[in-house]
């Protein structure tokens, strides 16, 4: 049924054996999360008791530990890695959203992990989370139904042959997640072609007659959408299409601890793929966490919009500097992280605009980094433990820190 | 019945389930000798505490289990006495409890406590009762039923604070986490800081809270691994869901058993080491007073029953149990203590005790559910009745009860250990689903959200239940909890979040109960409150109301209404919930429309603590003002204060006295003048007040010394750097301004004289200070301070001091305000002569002076400098300064002059004999002006030339043409002769061209 001409989603999608991941990682710079998990969820399936809903590989439980990780209490023969770090009932709601009869459209600052909960929610239900419609400005409704190949209509006529389905409608036809990155950056006339595709679950194909006029979604599929609070107003959703959408809104991590953790899974991850394998100094990361503290909770304090970042300062900007800082010392420095580095990585990082970042920064430089005593009272010891390493004024990686931002700060002019 | 008390019974089972675990343990766990040893602790725990003839009934607080149990217990078998956790002398409080809308919470406060650091006073102990806890249904039924006596037994609120680490933070406030966020004394005081507005959260305010059967595990890494291997959010919904539920129906052994396990548990590895030990001492503390009791009213151990958390229910110490070793009770510090009834809520119970929000209402749902499906009736709190019929009501509610519940009883307690084996080997019971109520719940919601603006639909409730029943599965349970119920609506109604629009949990909250504000009835209120009441009932509002009430006080319609309005603003002045919207008070002010926020309903704790300090407002607030004005460090200007709140407040003239007396022995002893600016004000508007009414002495008594105590510090606070010439001048201003009424108290000028004679100031400020007063005392003329400030405009070297200088004579306006024209002119020539660099920074300067002058001031300023300057641009010319002019004589003034014209004459401006002879010729020659006339459109018509030669017209043609064509307007007032009498030139060339002619 699958058409070859689509994306490159179905290439893949012919059940990925575990045995290939090795090989394929080679051969691909990203692999998506069911080929690089297909160890862990081919466990999972096989130890799996549960009732599967539709024709789920996992059933919810499964998937919720699949994408929180086990602990020791799971008894499992195989440890599971916990991939999304976040609030254990926001994935809840999550998981019961797919099994339940409307969409789900997580949504959340950018950065936050929307798109790799997506994948991960569609690689654990479905072992595919290739279905991608990505929503820009330029998307029509035919990314989202079908089109049709013109060659083979001049020659054979419209006929099943000659459509190419959208990413949705093979999800459709195979009863896998499909998936809509971005929903809120395509126009509202663009978005409501889901409508139909949620509550009636079938596409019509009004050129083709007969049977083939209409192609029916298989138990098991669903949407995944995914938004950026950031655009909200852009392209509001319409109300029909609310209706058809569960929402889950993603925080930002302002946890420190579960934040640490991100960045580093995060880091480690990237820095594989260079093979490259990094001890970040632990002080190195409590400079990066609390300099992001700080500058969220100067942009909460500020009134106007002028004087916020463009940046939204989430935890993947953070797992940003730090793949930079660390690319930058390991090809060009003496390998090990230096906080100079660091700081710079980070201005050159936040600095969008040219005049105002720039001046937002260096107030920030030099209100409050090189006060970190100053900002640490303010917040009442919670965090004593972590901030106990930065909060010593003297500690030479912090004035190294401080000198290298205001550096990479004076080169912008 | 004995048999719960028969160790002999107890133990097979029991150890029959010791012998499992420890197979269990050595099955599991690699490292099974901890686990062991563990498992084996905890049994033990349970075993003693079954097996102590003190019947010891494990609570939790606001646990509705705990609270059927201890119903379904006291019906079958009532105790001779129980003894409470609780603070020994809360008991004082009890009796207030009637006549009370709970939750309401059990207070102790002491205003003053010199044993402790000064920080923390005022101390403040609240303990919060709500109406499905166990304690509440065991004080219900003692309240009750006279045959048994409820005792408190913990230690008394005055060892809570006494075992407080000093030197910490004081206690109530937003205490450091050290831990796990919990005090040792369970005092886990989170209130303090931040108002939350709009709800009843801040209640408590900075009280330290205190529970019966605190339960929360301090320990982080314990609450960590329990949440997450149960899959909860909350420490209190894995209670909910593993304890509460599943202990809510079964009997009163297993509950107890039960109870011990878990407590023993939390008490082996949840709590901290800090935590472990406190407790330990008030264990040790309360089977100390059980004892007591005991041995005192020849108690049998077995009639007593011991309510205490589950923690303490299990302790190790070997003063524990009846037969314990003794212990002597610290001493108690000499702290006076106050006991009453607070109104508490359950926001404010939540926040106290960092419990989830809405985790009291799930917990009153679930005794509400409870109590209907084991159809029992909870024992209440009643106002007591009239005496006569008191006692056979009471037998009668004692009676009946036992009989309708003794079907409903469940084996009274016949237990044996099988019990708690059974409960641990079996699958879970959960409490029976109850899907009629979650349907329920799920079309309320959607309701409630519609109506809070969410576009929400039935379809929204299919998708909830689903999603309920789906959230439910996922975490292990067979029936969707109001956890998962909330879950599931947030993720099916709330789309996006809109400010100012509640948020989809806080409708779920709203849903299962909302919060519930508690409220004291009158009957147990303290009499100062009663009285508050009482006197506010003229005002016809409704004083119980939680919500903001507004009054009107019409005071100059309906006169009755005045002692109200008094009473409001003592209120007021004491902070207990009212504010005035409209109406002042102030000295001398008589007050005719007021309308006042009342919010008594809502702040009632505030005002039965002020209950604690005096029986009537009066009393307090008498108090009050005199400690602010007795206390060492006072100075006269607080107490002066004080002496105007009691003018304002309080009509006393006895306190006035007293204060104002107590105020003039500070000022006595005060050697500086700093006060000075603030004793000038208030003096000068006390006795401004007084002038109508007659001065009370000690205002003379205080002007006089306040004249003489001045005029002794003159010379030194000219000279002294440390005195600001604002208070210098504040000085001066009360010498200067109550020297009459202080001559007549006998004082002297003569002393004045000699202390300015002292005075050798060397700032500039200063020295100008001393002109003025100079000046005033005739001691200078004002053509000296005039040469003076002339000198110094003259001097390049004193030019650049010249603003200090002004800056200080301005301040002798204060004063003074015959110097104003002076002023005036030093500034005029200041503008004038003053170079750029000296001018230009000193203008804000000259601001920053004047503001704190006051209007008054001001207003004189701006008349003088009216009175000096030419009002309209064309007399501009020929004007020159008053005081340049070498004839001291004052023009006629301008508007004088044209008053006296008449009113079809035409303008008030002066002609010179010039202008008299063009218009002289002007008459003798018409014709050129006829056509000019003639040009304009206006018909040409001669005025004759007044007679007399003073009698002008500025210029020709405006003069005669102008007012002919409008002769009932001045002349003055047209625009066009305005423009003209502004821009002459073109007029006069014409006449000059005219006069060339002729």
């Amino acid at each position: 049924m699958a058409k070859k001409i689509s994306t490159p989603a179905n290439i893949e999608s012919a059940a990925p054996a575990p045995a290939t991941a090795a090989a394929s990682s080679e051969t691909k710079l990203r692999m998506p999360a069911e080929e690089k998990y297909a160890a862990e969820l081919a466990y999972l399936a096989s130890v799996d008791k549960d009732p599967r809903p539709f024709a789920w590989r996992l059933s919810p439980r499964m998937i919720r530990t699949f994408i929180l990780g086990a602990g020791p209490g799971d008894s499992f023969d195989r440890p599971i890695a916990q991939k999304f770090f976040g609030d254990a009932s926001l994935v809840e709601r999550a998981i019961v959203t797919l099994a339940s009869d409307r969409g789900l459209l997580l949504i959340g600052d950018p950065g936050t992990g929307k798109s790799w909960l997506a994948e991960l929610l569609a690689a654990a239900t479905s072992g595919n989370s290739t279905h991608v419609v990505q929503g820009t400005a330029g998307t029509t409704e035919d990314h989202i139904k079908y089109s049709w190949n013109v060659a083979m209509v001049i020659a054979g006529g419209q006929s099943r042959e000659s459509m190419i389905p959208s990413p949705i409608m093979t999800a459709m036809q195979r009863g896998e997640m499909g998936r809509f990155e971005e929903l809120t950056r395509c126009g509202s006339d663009v978005q409501d072609a889901l409508i139909s595709i949620l509550s009636e679950k079938y596409i019509t194909i009004p050129e083709l007659r007969g049977d083939e006029s209409v192609v029916y979604a298989k138990p098991g599929f669903n949407m995944i959408a995914t938004a950026n609070s950031r655009d909200r107003g852009v392209n509001e959703l319409s109300t029909a299409l609310k209706r058809r959408f569960n929402f889950v809104t993603i925080p930002i991590v302002t946890n420190k601890k579960s934040e640490k953790e991100i960045v580093l899974f995060r880091t480690r991850e990237l820095m594989a793929r260079h093979t490259i394998s990094v001890d970040v100094p632990p002080t190195m990361l409590d400079i990066l966490l609390q300099t992001f503290a700080d500058l969220r909770e100067a942009t909460a304090n500020t009134a106007s919009e002028d004087q916020r970042l463009e940046s939204s300062l989430s935890t993947a900007e953070q797992i940003g500097v730090l793949e930079d800082a660390l690319l930058h010392s390991n090809f060009f420095g003496d390998k090990a992280l230096q906080p100079g580095t660091l700081a710079r990585s980070l201005v050159g990082t936040l600095v969008r605009r040219v005049p105002e970042d720039v001046s937002i920064l260096n107030k920030f430089w030099h209100a409050s980094a090189t006060e970190t005593e100053g900002v640490k009272k303010r917040k009442k010891g919670e965090e004593a433990a972590t901030s106990a390493a930065p909060k010593s004024d003297k500690s030479p990686e912090w004035e190294a820190f401080v000198a290298g931002g205001k550096q990479a700060l004076t080169s912008f002019k | 019945m004995t048999s719960i008390l028969d160790p002999a019974l107890l133990d097979p089972a029991l150890q029959a389930l010791r012998t499992q675990l420890e197979a269990a343990a050595a099955a599991f766990a690699g490292d099974s000798a901890h686990l062991g040893a563990l498992l084996r602790a905890m049994i033990e725990d349970v075993q003693r505490a079954t097996a102590e003839p003190v019947e010891v009934f494990p609570v939790k607080h606001h646990s509705p289990a705990s609270a059927l149990h201890m119903l379904r217990r006291l019906r079958a078998r009532a105790p001779k006495v129980i003894y409470m956790e609780g603070c020994e002398d809360l008991n004082a409080s009890l009796a207030g409890l009637h006549h009370c809308r709970f939750p309401v919470a059990l207070q102790a406060y002491a205003p003053e406590a010199p044993a402790f650091p000064v920080d923390w006073t005022p101390l403040n102990v609240v303990l919060p009762l709500t109406e499905f806890s166990a304690e509440y249904q065991a004080i219900a039924y003692c309240l009750q039923n006279p045959g048994t006596k409820l005792v408190f037994v913990d230690r008394s609120v005055d060892h809570v604070f006494q075992w407080m680490p000093r030197g910490g933070p004081p206690p109530g406030s937003d205490d450091e986490a050290d831990d796990g966020g919990a005090e040792p004394e369970e005092a886990e005081a989170e209130a303090g800081e931040g108002e939350s507005a709009g709800n009843t959260g801040n209640l408590h305010g900075g009280a330290v809270g205190l529970q019966i059967g605190a339960m929360q595990p301090t320990f982080g890494d314990f609450l960590d691994v329990l949440l997450r291997n149960a899959k909860v959010r909350h420490y209190s919904e894995w209670w909910t869901q593993y304890v509460e539920g599943p202990t809510l129906a079964c009997d009163y052994g297993t509950y107890r058993q039960v109870f011990f396990l878990v407590g023993s548990l939390l008490r082996r590895i949840g709590i901290t080491e800090k935590d472990r030990v406190a407790d330990c001492e008030r264990e040790r503390y309360m089977w100390t007073r059980i004892r007591e009791h005991m041995k005192a009213h020849a108690i049998d151990p077995r009639e007593a029953m011991y309510v205490c958390g589950a923690i303490h229910a299990v302790s190790p110490i070997p003063e524990f149990g009846s037969k314990g070793t003794a212990w002597t009770v610290p001493a108690k510090t000499p702290t006076q203590w106050f006991y009453g009834v607070v109104p508490s809520s359950y926001a404010a119970i939540e926040r106290q005790f960092s419990l989830p929000a809405g985790e009291i209402s799930i917990a009153q749902s679930m005794w509400d559910k409870g109590l209907q499906a084991l159809d029992l009736k909870p024992f209440k709190i009643e106002a007591e009745k009239k005496e006569s019929e008191n006692k056979p009501t009471v037998r009668k509610k004692a009676a009946a009860p036992a009989a309708a519940s003794a079907p409903v009883d469940v084996v009274p307690a016949a237990v044996s250990g099988a019990g708690l084996r059974d409960f641990l080997t079996r699958p879970p019971t959960f409490v029976a689903a109850d899907d009629e109520q979650l349907m329920r719940w799920c079309v309320e919601i959607v309701r409630l959200a519609r109506k809070n603006g969410y576009t929400s639909s039935t379809a929204d409730t299919i998708a909830i239940l689903h999603t309920a029943t789906l959230l439910a599965r996922l975490r292990d349970r067979p029936h969707p909890s109001p956890y998962d119920f909330q879950d599931a609506a947030v993720t099916c109604l709330e789309k996006d979040r809109v400010p100012g629009r509640r948020d989809v949990r806080r409708l779920c909250q709203i849903l299962l109960g909302g919060d519930r504000l508690g409220r004291v009835g009158y009957e147990s209120l303290p009499p100062l409150a009663q009285d508050v009441y009482d006197r506010l009932a003229v005002l016809g509002v409704n004083l119980k109301s939680s919500r903001i009430e507004r009054a009107l006080l019409d005071i100059q319609g309906r006169p009755e209404l005045l002692p109200a309005s008094d009473l409001l603003w003592r209120l007021r002045y004491l902070g207990a919930g009212v504010r005035p919207i409209m109406g002042e008070r102030t000295l001398g002010h008589k007050p005719k429309q007021e309308s006042w926020d009342i919010e008594i309903g809502k702040h009632q704790s505030s005002l039965i603590q002020l209950g604690y300090e005096g029986l009537t407002i009066e009393q307090v607030l008498e108090k009050r003002l005199k400690a602010k004005a007795f206390e060492a460090t006072s100075r006269a200007a607080k107490a002066l204060e004080a002496a105007e709140d009691s003018v304002l407040y309080l009509r006393s003239g006895r306190l006035t006295r007293e204060l104002g007396l107590r105020a003039t022995e500070l000022l006595r002893a005060e050697l500086g003048g700093n006060d000075a600016p603030e004793i000038f004000q208030r003096v000068r508007g006390l006795v401004h007040y007084y002038r109508t009414l007659g001065m009370p002495d000690w205002i003379k008594d205080f002007v006089s010394t306040g004249y003489r105590h001045y005029a002794t510090l003159l010379p030194t606070a000219f000279t002294d750097r440390g005195t600001a010439p604002r208070q210098l001048a504040a000085m001066l201003a009360f010498i200067f301004t109550q020297e009459a009424l202080a001559f007549s108290m006998g004082c002297e000028r003569s002393q004045l004289l000699i202390a300015v004679a002292q005075a050798e100031p060397d700032d500039p400020p200063k020295i100008a200070l001393r002109w003025a007063a100079q000046w005033i005392l005739g001691q200078r003329s004002e053509d000296e301070i005039r040469a003076d400030f002339q000198h110094l405009l003259h001097s390049q070297w004193l030019l650049p001091a010249f603003p200090e200088y002004m800056a200080g004579f301005l301040l002798a306006l204060e004063f003074t305000p015959r110097i104003s024209r002076l002023a005036v002119e030093f500034l005029s020539r200041a503008f004038a002569a003053l170079p750029d660099e000296v001018l230009v920074p000193w203008l804000p300067k000259l601001v920053v002076t004047l503001r704190p002058l006051g209007s008054g001031v001001m207003q004189t300023l701006v008349k003088e400098a009216g009175l000096a300057f030419p009002r309209e641009l064309g007399k501009l010319e020929a004007w020159e300064f008053a005081w340049d002019r070498s004839v001291p004589v004052a023009p006629p003034p301008a508007p004088k002059a044209r008053s006296e014209v008449k009113p079809a004459a035409a303008l008030a401006v002066e002609r010179s004999p010039v202008e008299l002879a063009v218009a002289t010729l002007l008459r003798a020659e018409p014709a050129t002006l006829d056509a000019l006339a003639g040009l304009l459109g206006v018909a040409p018509t001669w005025t004759p030339l007044a007679g007399a030669p003073e009698a002008a017209t500025a210029s020709a043609a405006e003069a005669e043409a102008e007012p002919v064509a409008e002769p009932v307007a001045s002349a003055a007032d047209t625009p066009l002769a305005q423009l003209l009498a502004a821009h002459p030139e073109a007029l006069q060339a014409l006449a000059a061209r005219l006069q060339a002619l002729t």
